[in-house]
């Protein structure tokens, strides 16, 4: 008797969950990089409001996770922080998918510091020096400079795991094609882990989306060569091209976005989308007014 | 003691001074136990407590999720362990009523039972690589609440069973001698006789389930559970949020989440399973009881 209980107890619980809320709906499926997932979070949120008969999950996962769905064909659309390559372009297409590229927005990678460390500017060389295998900066003090509270005056690396969007966006633009992280990176697992560490950190250098910048951290001011100007990390200067580690951020659909996606798409285009991007940090793809 | 030929000699005085000491030291392991448990629900309630209302158990998040409530995420972790338990509880029980009651003591025997203990053994995140290849995969069932909910019900079948078999086993075998006796099969044995009399045993495998159910992130993370979604779950093929999941995102994804609302998730999560436990241990209670031996 107890058994049947238990299992009228269940069956009821389960159909009053089919019954709650039963409302008609499109399902987009969006997934991929975490450094856009906010954003994409943010968007799927205001969406709902904009049309309720769609609905859009978004899971992250990694720009790799997103890409790789694309080619399954598990997802509607796969948010990337990199170009997909022409190796995953053919393998999509040998399974009978076509993505097709959309630039929703930019993402600058900010150099953290810690509030304590007196540097104010470095050079992209400077950073490579510093981050790459090769490079032969090891302490502050190879940069002519000291950080108080930090003993040893070792530089620490904060850096990302090796499937991150934001890892291998640095590692091009900063260290080039070739180049190879120095051994010993501290490899966060999420873009407010390195902030978060480089807050704490008096010895910590990190680089990170410049979204996740807090009150309680520093961030460079880089150049792109010994004698420019350095510029200091900003939507705008992002959006203009000045900042010299920014990069588009994609959106890739099946095919030319038809139906419900493509509503989707021009929303995130339109100046309400575009004015969500700016406010989660990143820059918009053109000028835009927002309140 | 009065007496003095069983007056204690120095060794007994000594004996008792180490028995006192090793009490005493076996009393304090036993206690530090309590203090994780206390220190953590401490933590929860002084930081989170201040988040908690209705509104937050029963609206969507808002604001890239630093505001609004946790609803969907709650339905999600319901969805999840339900479709789980009705999955599991059938199989595991049925799979130990056969394990305590009919199956013979041979080689075969033998296997099945090393299956389960290698089964409970398997870290959770190698039930979620699993799941995703078998069942969002192979079967093709997409990411989504029947996938995730299968995962957990195969991570969590051990339980099930051993707790089925433990208390089928505590069952004293006088009684199925005792009802055999009578003319009864096996089956009538086992259903008028042996299943009433375990119920509390299998009922707490079937809460300890859901608590773990409940808690685990790995395995949903990549077989049915999103980041977000703004809709609430409407059937098996949906992907659906997870209070698990949402807790590691709004913990370790989202910039500016104000400081209590993970502590507040946490609370959630945890005073579901507390309440869930508390539930099973007044019933075990109620029944036991009503036992005769």
């Amino acid at each position: 008797m107890n058994a049947r209980f238990i299992t009228a107890a269940l069956l009821t619980t389960g159909i009053t969950l089919a019954a709650l809320n039963a409302e008609a709906r499109t399902l987009i499926q969006n997934k991929g990089s975490d450094t856009l997932v906010n954003v994409a979070q943010a968007w799927a949120e205001k969406y709902r409001d904009i049309n309720p008969e769609v609905a859009v999950a978004v899971s992250g996962g990694g720009s790799g996770t997103g890409i790789a769905a694309m080619i399954n064909g598990t997802v509607d659309i796969a948010n990337s922080s990199r170009k997909m390559k022409k190796r995953e372009l053919e393998q999509a297409r040998k399974r009978g998918r076509n993505p097709v590229e959309h630039v929703v927005g930019y993402d600058a990678l900010a150099v953290y510091l810690h509030p304590n460390n007196p540097v104010k500017s470095l050079t992209i060389a400077q950073i490579a020096d510093i981050y790459g295998r090769k490079g032969k900066v090891k302490k502050w003090t190879d940069l002519g400079i000291e950080v108080p509270g930090c003993k040893g005056q070792k530089i620490i690396l904060v850096s990302r795991q090796n499937n991150s969007g934001t890892y291998a966006y640095f590692k091009k633009a900063v260290l080039g094609k070739r180049g190879k992280y120095r051994m010993g990176t501290l490899d966060m697992h999420g873009s407010k882990d390195v902030v978060e560490l480089v807050e704490k950190t008096p010895c910590a250098i990190g680089y990170s989306g410049l979204a996740y910048a807090t009150d309680h951290v520093k961030l460079a001011c880089v150049s792109k060569t010994a004698g420019a100007a350095c510029v200091i990390p900003s939507v705008a200067a992002a959006s203009d091209g000045s900042y010299p580690i920014a990069r588009p951020l994609y959106m890739y659909t099946n095919g030319e976005p038809k139906g419900e996606i493509k509503g989707y798409m021009d929303w995130i285009y339109s100046e309400q989308g575009q004015c969500i991007i700016v406010e989660k940090g990143y820059a918009p793809i053109r000028e835009v007014r927002c309140k | 003691m009065d007496n003095h030929m069983f007056a204690a000699t120095e060794l007994n005085q000594k004996n008792q001074r180490t028995e006192k000491l090793v009490r005493l030291l076996f009393i304090l392991m036993a206690g530090l136990l309590i203090l994780p448990v206390l220190i953590i629900l401490f933590t929860l309630v002084y930081k989170g407590s201040s988040i908690l209302s209705i509104d937050f158990l029963f609206t969507n998040p808002t604001n890239g999720m630093t505001e609004g409530g946790i609803f969907p995420a709650l339905l999600g972790t319901i969805w999840l362990v339900v479709v789980a338990l009705i999955v599991s509880v059938p199989l595991g029980i049925a799979a130990a009523i056969y394990l305590s009651e009919y199956a013979p003591d041979n080689w075969g025997t033998r296997l099945i039972n090393l299956a389960i203990i290698n089964l409970a053994g398997v870290p959770s995140i190698v039930h979620a690589l699993f799941g995703l290849g078998a069942f969002v995969v192979f079967f093709n069932f997409g990411t989504s609440i029947l996938a995730a909910s299968l995962t957990l019900a195969i991570m969590t079948l051990p339980v099930v069973i051993v707790a089925t078999r433990e208390s089928l086993q505590a069952v004293p075998h006088a009684f199925r001698e005792a009802c055999w006796n009578m003319g009864a099969t096996r089956w009538q044995t086992i259903r008028r006789v042996v299943l009433p009399n375990a119920v509390s045993g299998i009922l707490t495998g079937v809460i300890l389930e859901v608590s773990r159910s409940a808690g685990e992130t790995a395995p949903i993370m990549f077989t049915g559970a999103v980041f977000f979604s703004p809709f609430l779950p409407q059937g098996v093929m949906d992907q659906t949020m997870a209070m698990s999941l949402h807790l590691f995102v709004v913990s370790t994804q989202v910039p500016n989440v104000p400081e209590n609302l993970p502590y507040g998730v946490a609370l959630v999560l945890i005073g579901m399973v507390l309440i869930m436990n508390s539930i099973s241990i007044a019933f075990r209670m109620h029944l036991r009881g009503k036992k005769k031996w």
